[in-house]
């Protein structure tokens, strides 16, 4: 646990690791005339940024509206104070206000306790944009944490977990390390437990050229949420699809997004464009991830310099989209648990998946108790922008910021005979609900979307 | 000095807040819009979006729902606020007879233009009275203030204060006549001196100038951030439509794919 000054920060990647993630750091003298460089490089190019720095009204409405803040009572942990961090960097060196009238208008002058501080609480930030959407003029601080990141990363600064991960994408095109013997291996074990549990064949095509459909399933789901993996085998089978999982980009997450949205993210984006070419998909369809299908849906297309030649939809579309039609035979009273539903805060405020996925929930489950708020009202699970840091004090921590959804869960109820289902579609979400869910005592287990449409199907 | 303030100054003024919005709207205009970060639900039509636009400006419909006191002051205030400025604009244009055309006769029409404007007058200076209280008051407001925000609000209180003082105490009223002339005389380059040696009137216009220079350069731009945010985030998005390529689930039900004919497991 690196200590600094009382500051709450994750381990950091080491020099030899952040050149693995082709970043050469930047010595202790340098940093802070580089930071200031990199904000101007930064501020010319994103408006979203420039009008975070430049509009707000410090109304503090954002404050309550932030679950980081309900479950620390740490001021920087207000959205915009959180922004502040760089909002007063930014007046200093970039506004006239700011030059002349300094203090005044909280203007400061960049050090490296400063940098500290912007490493310490931009990994403290979900990038839920739960602030957005309730600022009165939508101000997203999200943009600013992603900004904050993208600097932090330039001098060299970066937690361990997401440096491994952005180094594990490089060489397999997925965040754990898969190669592809594991995949396959994992793959066969999981139609084996299809059999035994469900009676049904199922296969997973690793790499299969001339598949209509590509399928890319977070690479989390392969050791940790094997259901969703087996729904969405299930899914494929049970409609008759010809299908492919593509070993060179197993990943629907892009931990680009969340600390270098140029190079890291850009690359796993080649990537997969790279493997539809090969296999000669006509359709790509996207696995649960919520800050990966931001990425692939909303970032994508902008990213790939030229106009993509596949469609990519999310497979919550898709199964909606078959139950809608009534093609589908699904029985509801299967489950026999009271199930509640996480809105992952990127499914419901960035990428519009909110009706979706309760169609699919309402034709997979009988017992579907809403939580409030939801949708895109919903709190974050306190994992977002994949802060699942394991160090003590970042663990505490990571319990603080689900206080607010551990409320939510209780309030519904269905963890009162421990036989509640959480269902919580998204890779980190899951990750991060997995233990905390324990730690509150919320008697419910975690689950994806796709697992519950996979044990409600009904085959003959 | 009162020459200065009266004859000079408001040149200034229009100068350094022409220039000074410009070069704030410019420097946003400069930068783009990298991502697409569009907020969902996503807005299906044009008339949606400008529902949101419209909710948001109108009602303040997020300060509403997700910070219900805040609202209290703030909507008030902004409601009061442009109808004050637009009360001054209009009124000394009108000289108050602006009713008329509501058909009012003249003299109720000048009733009517005072009471609003002291009745306004009197909501702003309890809206911002408030927000001041909040900011002093309330933890989580304190904790994300500057001095430049205590600041603003009391240029404000002060600006708003004298205005009052002066609806409310006779002796240092002002009428509609001299006012309208010394404006005109400062639009046609020919700047008049203020008519009656009013001291509140003198201070109430040398403040009101020193809020409009300093509008570029403060969070009072937020008038025009939120256009440019919600250009950003409140966008029309269309899905891209779903169904699978060569799938037909009924024909792979009747041939029963998944289930193997050795299998006898009856799962459903
Ligand atoms: C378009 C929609 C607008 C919204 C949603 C909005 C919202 C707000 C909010 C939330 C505050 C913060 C109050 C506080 O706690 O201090 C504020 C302050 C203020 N707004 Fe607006 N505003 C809008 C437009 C305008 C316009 C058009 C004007 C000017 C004509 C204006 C002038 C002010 C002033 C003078 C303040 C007080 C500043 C201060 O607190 O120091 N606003 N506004
Ligand atoms: S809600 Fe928006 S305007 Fe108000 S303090 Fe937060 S970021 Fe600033
Ligand atoms: S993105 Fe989420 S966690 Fe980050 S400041 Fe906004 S509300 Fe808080
Ligand atoms: S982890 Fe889940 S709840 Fe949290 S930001 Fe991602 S999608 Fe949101």
């Amino acid at each position: 646990m690196p200590e600094y000054k009382g500051l709450k920060m994750p381990a950091k990647a080491s020099a030899e690791e952040m050149r693995q993630i082709h970043i050469e750091p930047v010595p202790d003298d340098q940093k802070v005339e580089m930071a200031i460089q990199y904000l101007d490089e930064m501020r010319k190019k994103f408006r979203s940024f420039v009008l975070a720095m430049e509009s707000c009204v410090k109304c503090g409405l954002c404050a309550e509206n932030c679950h980081t803040y309900l479950g620390t009572r740490d001021p920087n942990n207000i959205p915009t104070n959180r922004a502040e961090l760089i909002r007063k960097i930014y007046r200093r060196y970039f506004t006239l206000e700011g030059r002349w009238f300094g203090k005044l208008v909280g203007a400061e002058d960049l050090n490296l306790d400063i940098i500290e501080q912007w490493y310490s609480y931009f990994y403290q930030c979900n990038e839920c944009r739960r602030c957005a959407h309730v600022c009165p003029f939508g101000i997203d601080t999200c943009e600013v944490t992603m900004i904050g990141r993208q600097i932090l990363h330039w001098l060299g600064i970066v937690p361990k977990l997401h440096a491994s991960v952005g180094a594990a994408m490089e060489r397999t095109g997925n965040h754990t390390g898969l190669t592809k013997p594991a995949i396959v291996d994992t793959l066969e074990f999981l139609s084996e437990e299809i059999k035994d549990e469900f009676g049904v064949d199922v296969e997973f095509p690793v790499d299969k050229e001339g598949a209509d459909i590509m399928y890319v399933p977070s690479s989390a789901d392969f050791l940790l949420n094997p259901y969703t993996l087996m729904g969405a085998g299930m899914f494929f089978t049970y409609i008759g699809a010809n299908w492919t999982i593509p070993s060179t980009i197993t990943e629907a997450g892009n931990f680009g997004l969340l600390f270098d949205q140029q190079h890291t993210m850009r690359h796993n984006f080649t990537r997969l464009l790279h493997a539809a070419q090969k296999l000669g998909v006509k359709k790509i369809v996207w696995g649960e991830c919520g800050h990966g299908w931001r990425a692939w849906k909303m970032y994508l297309p902008g990213m790939a310099d030229l106009p993509l030649r596949w469609p990519i939809t999310h497979i919550h579309d898709e199964v909606a989209y078959y139950i809608r039609t009534n093609q589908l035979k699904l029985d509801p009273y299967k489950l026999g648990r009271p199930v509640t539903l996480h809105d992952p805060c990127n499914y419901v405020r960035a990428c519009g998946l909110a009706e979706t996925m309760r169609t699919v929930i309402r034709a997979c489950v009988a017992d579907f108790r809403e939580m409030y708020p939801n949708k895109e009202n919903n709190f974050c699970c306190g994992g977002g922008s994949a802060i699942l840091f394991d160090d003590p004090e970042m663990y505490q921590l990571r319990i603080k910021f689900s206080q607010k959804k551990a409320e939510q869960v209780r309030a519904t109820g269905v963890g009162k005979d421990g036989n509640g289902i959480l269902c919580a579609p998204c890779s980190i979400c899951k990750a991060q609900l997995y233990p905390m869910v324990e730690e509150h005592e919320l008697g419910v287990e975690v689950k994806g979307l796709i697992d519950l449409v996979g044990m409600a199907l009904v085959w003959k | 000095m009162t020459y200065f303030i009266a004859q000079i100054l408001p040149y200034i003024t229009v100068t350094v807040f022409v220039l000074g919005v410009v070069y704030r709207l410019w420097r946003w205009a400069a930068s783009r819009i990298v991502h697409n970060i569009t907020l969902s639900p996503f807005p299906q039509t044009k008339t949606e979006v400008a529902g949101i636009y419209l909710r948001e400006i109108l009602l303040f419909r997020n300060v509403f729902n997700f910070d219900r006191p805040l609202w209290v002051g703030a909507w008030p205030m902004h409601i009061a606020l442009l109808n004050v400025i637009g009360g001054h604009v209009v009124g000394f244009y009108f000289l108050g007879k602006q009713f008329v055309y509501l058909g009012a006769s003249e003299a109720l029409s000048k009733y009517l233009s005072n009471l609003l404007g002291t009745v306004f007058g009197i909501i702003l200076l309890a809206g911002l009275l408030y927000l001041l209280y909040r900011r002093i008051a309330i933890d989580k407001v304190r904790q994300v203030s500057n001095p430049s925000d205590y600041l603003m609000l009391l240029l404000l209180i002060s600006i708003v204060s004298i205005g009052n003082f002066m609806r409310l105490v006779p002796e240092y009223g002002m009428h509609y006549e001299p006012v309208k002339e010394y404006f005109t005389t400062l639009i046609l380059f020919q700047p008049a001196a203020i008519p009656e040696g009013n001291p509140f009137f003198i201070i109430h216009l040398l403040l009101a100038q020193i809020l409009i220079m300093i509008l570029p350069f403060s969070k009072l731009m937020h008038l025009f951030g939120m256009f440019g945010m919600r250009w950003i985030e409140n966008r029309v998005y269309k899905e891209p439509a779903p169904g699978l390529p060569n799938v037909d689930v009924a024909a792979a039900r009747a041939r029963g794919t998944g289930l193997s004919s050795a299998s006898s497991t009856d799962v459903a």
